[in-house]
């Protein structure tokens, strides 16, 4: 009895007394996963300043988290490095450095040769003239983040979306605000600009009806299959398909999924490709899923993950699951996962714990606005990212 | 679960062993009730004091959907229900607001400020759905001209605590769940969202100095301050006292209660963690904060374990508080008030009450001109479930209370 008090009923106690009122929700909390505090004013730590941390950009380079951040208008935006076993955050760097005048680094990271990364920026606006640019990043000896600026792609414009071909030979990219595609060539510096995703007079007259911005209609996500063909959204609900071999564009015949009256809104802002080659992508109008089988350039409609629109990022786990984030402002992001055999699951909010010094007890961290996410190359962490005026890393380990 | 027993008797025993003989009696103890509203439930620290008028103003709710707004004037001893917030706001059902949760705050103009919570689960997590919720508003009283409705915050969110700048008359809101805090000047209609401050708990409390500017916890429980004159937030490099092992879901929620002894510049704050604290305010920057040790000494149990949503400063400048609630009581299915004298560092329970009559007190710093304290109060008579009725709760330390 008195093991029984001590090791079962006191903790009880404890804990009945400790749990935060109103405590009454379940959350997603997998064993192993974790929360990094990478932003933090006013701290001895080492920490991303309050307004320029949303994070908007991820990829896992072994246990390595690089992270590309948004700023609030007139600040600049970062590029840091966290550690996934350490659980902390290991470096930082403000862009202001590099290129002065840039807000966001929103477009991912494309995978170049060696450690190489790509990435492109979006200027502050009122800046004038000033455009986004192309950023070649790699991860030097002590974490040390090196940025070679690449320049600016098309002229007073910022870059929207970005993709590296299969051998990281080319870039295609998103300009934004006209919506323009462009090709970059990294070793001769080429760049061909084509206007033929642009949105035109009709399409901008419709958009202006329905107040639509620029971010909510232009391509947001670019893929390649594994052909080569290159594929992105256009106005009007519609999938374009590049080939760099022609520099030839065509246009899906099957539309984006879309609520009926709605269509305006069609966006793919999110792209994963399965290991048999079949491109997965979200529609931020209307937050469905949906397949793209290169072979019939047929899309499927997998539906909805939850009620709200957006799909921000896609990913496979090593459980051969795609991860998702749906959702978003003014609601919640929900974190989902989605197979064939189980189709969608709503993990909702993750709640993870965060340690750090200072809270070396832990505390709970949940994710409310996450705007990003990305597996590891092996599939067996997924790292998601806040978009928040102090935003955090959230991990989590896929089973196998 | 002898050693059990044996833990409980000897909390009981501590915390009898800390009540000193009082001049408090029932005398100075007024319990004021609600009229016209059999289905009140509950007082959530929607409760404040109007200088300009001396009244004290409380907002009730049934903890579903509709909520009143009462006025005491003690001079008269009278209470009275201005009328329900879903009337006088020309809310339609599916603008159902579940309880003011903020505290009440006063201009110099004798207009009062407050917010509305959706205050169920509902409100979290419908959105757009069609049962979903749609608030929670910053909302304007004045005995003269009504209830204005000022709009929503943050769409799908609640608005758990106001305060004012009473100089400039701009309003200061933090949301529920995702704790973002808002600047709103109403004379503009002009609402700005500086952003997500906590974690996975929303401190319930913002709380103002003399100068205007406005006060809440990170989740490191470090203060920020939003600097007027800066029009930017500020950060304290530490976090607040806690107490060694203080768990983390107790850090992340911050202040419970507050009450400002101005003519001292000191704001008296207790912590979830069961922390007094005096803080210093400075006009610029963060001031220097003392650590006045726990709320009670409770003996065995974990110093950061009692639960304190009040805080009153009487006029001969002691603190004096009610702890317990939500199921969390020092003395076995009792709360207790206590006398804290800064000047001294001796704390003393005057009073304890069984939950039957006392379930919670909630409030920070209602104090009128003749020094009489307000506590927004409920008890649960059949001290089974949640079945609660709210009541006001006037204490004068120093004197009877005229009835």
């Amino acid at each position: 009895m008195r093991n029984l008090t001590k090791n079962i009923l006191l903790p009880a106690l404890l804990l009945a007394c400790t749990n935060p009122l109103l405590a009454q929700y379940t959350f997603f909390t997998p064993d192993g996963a974790f929360a990094i505090e990478v932003s933090l004013p006013n701290s001895a730590e080492k920490r991303l300043p309050m307004y320029r941390n949303a994070i908007t950009s991820l990829s896992v380079q072994g246990d390595r988290i690089l992270g590309g951040t948004t700023a609030k208008e007139g600040f600049s935006p970062y590029l840091f490095i966290a550690s996934i076993s350490g659980k902390n955050l290991l470096t930082i760097k403000d862009l202001q450095e590099v290129i002065p005048g840039q807000k966001s680094i929103t477009t991912g990271f494309c995978k170049g040769t060696g450690n190489q990364l790509f990435a492109g920026t979006m200027p502050q606006s009122g800046t004038n003239g000033q455009a986004g640019h192309l950023l070649q990043i790699g991860i030097g000896p002590g974490n040390v983040i090196e940025v070679k600026d690449l320049g600016a792609p098309v002229a007073g414009e910022g870059i929207f979306a970005l993709l590296a071909n299969r051998d990281s030979s080319e870039l295609y990219g998103i300009s934004y605000p006209s919506g323009r595609f462009f090709t970059y060539t990294i070793t001769t510096k080429k760049v061909q600009v084509f206007e033929d995703v642009m949105p035109n007079a009709k399409d901008l007259k419709n958009f202006h009806d329905f107040a639509s911005q620029p971010e909510g209609y232009l391509c947001k996500a670019l893929i390649q299959d594994n052909k080569g063909l290159v594929y992105g959204s256009a106005a009007g609900n519609r999938i374009f398909a590049f080939d760099p071999a022609k520099k030839h564009f065509t246009f899906l015949q099957t539309p984006l999924p879309a609520v009926w009256g709605r269509e305006v809104l069609g966006q793919v802002e999110s792209w994963a490709k399965s290991p048999d080659g079949k491109l997965y992508g979200g529609n931020a109008g209307d937050g469905q899923l949906f397949v793209l089988d290169p072979a019939t350039q047929k899309i499927k409609n997998l539906g909805k993950p939850m009620m709200m629109g957006r799909l921000q990022a896609l990913a496979f786990g090593r459980d051969g699951k795609l991860y998702g984030l749906a959702g978003g402002a003014p609601g919640y992001s929900h974190l989902f996962s989605y197979d064939e055999t189980a189709g969608f699951v709503d993990l909702g909010n993750p709640e993870f714990k965060m340690v750090a010094p200072g809270i070396e007890q832990g505390i709970l961290w949940r994710g409310f606005q996450l705007g990003t996410l990305a597996a590891s190359a092996d599939g067996k962490y997924i790292v998601m990212g806040e978009d928040e005026a102090l935003s955090q890393l959230m991990v989590f380990p896929v089973g196998q | 679960m002898i050693r059990t027993l044996h833990l409980w008797l000897l909390c009981l025993c501590a915390a009898n062993a800390l009540a000193q003989p009082s001049g408090v009696t029932d005398k100075n103890i007024a319990i004021i009730e609600y009229p016209d509203f059999p289905e009140a439930h509950s007082t959530w620290g929607s409760i404040g004091y109007n200088a300009a008028s001396n009244t004290v103003h409380i907002g009730v709710t049934n903890h579903a959907n509709n909520i009143a707004l009462y006025s005491f004037d003690p001079a008269q001893h009278a209470t009275k229900l201005n009328g329900f917030i879903r009337d006088m706001a020309n809310l339609r059902p599916y603008q159902w607001q579940g309880k003011i949760h903020s505290k009440i705050v006063a201009a110099p103009d004798g207009s009062i400020f407050f917010s509305t919570d959706g205050g169920e689960s509902r409100e979290e997590y419908l959105m757009e759905h069609p049962q979903g919720y749609a608030g929670g508003f910053f909302m304007q009283w004045n005995a003269k001209t009504g209830l204005k409705n000022l709009g929503i915050g943050m769409q799908y969110e609640s608005i758990k605590d106001v305060d004012i700048d009473p100089k400039t008359g701009m309003l200061y809101g933090i949301t529920y769940p995702q704790a973002h805090f808002l600047v709103y000047d109403p004379a503009k209609n002009h609402l700005r969202d500086l952003g997500r401050l906590a974690s996975s708990h929303v401190p319930r409390v913002l709380f103002t100095d003399w100068w205007g500017n406005c006060y809440y916890v990170d989740w490191r429980q470090r203060l920020v301050k939003y600097e007027k004159d800066r029009d930017s937030l500020v950060f304290a490099l530490e976090a607040l006292p806690a107490f060694p092992g203080t768990p983390g879901s107790k850090i992340i929620t911050g202040v419970t209660a507050y009450a400002k002894d101005e003519a001292k510049g000191i704001i008296y704050l207790i912590t979830y963690g069961a922390k007094l604290i005096a803080f210093h305010p400075e006009k610029e920057g963060i001031g220097q904060v003392t650590d006045l040790g726990g709320v009670i000494d409770t003996g065995n149990a974990p110093a950061w374990g009692p639960y304190v949503p009040n805080l009153n400063v009487g006029r001969n400048g002691k603190l004096y508080y009610i702890i317990g609630g939500h199921g969390n009581y020092v003395m076995k299915d009792k709360t207790v008030l206590v006398e804290f004298d800064p000047a001294t560092g001796k704390k003393a329970i005057l009073k304890n009450f069984p939950i039957t009559a006392i379930t919670e007190a909630t409030g920070s710093d209602i104090r009128d001109k003749d020094g009489n304290l307000y506590f927004a109060a409920r008890r649960n008579p059949s001290g089974k479930g949640d079945d609660t009725r709210p009541y006001l709760i006037q204490f004068n330390p120093e004197k009877e209370i005229r009835k």
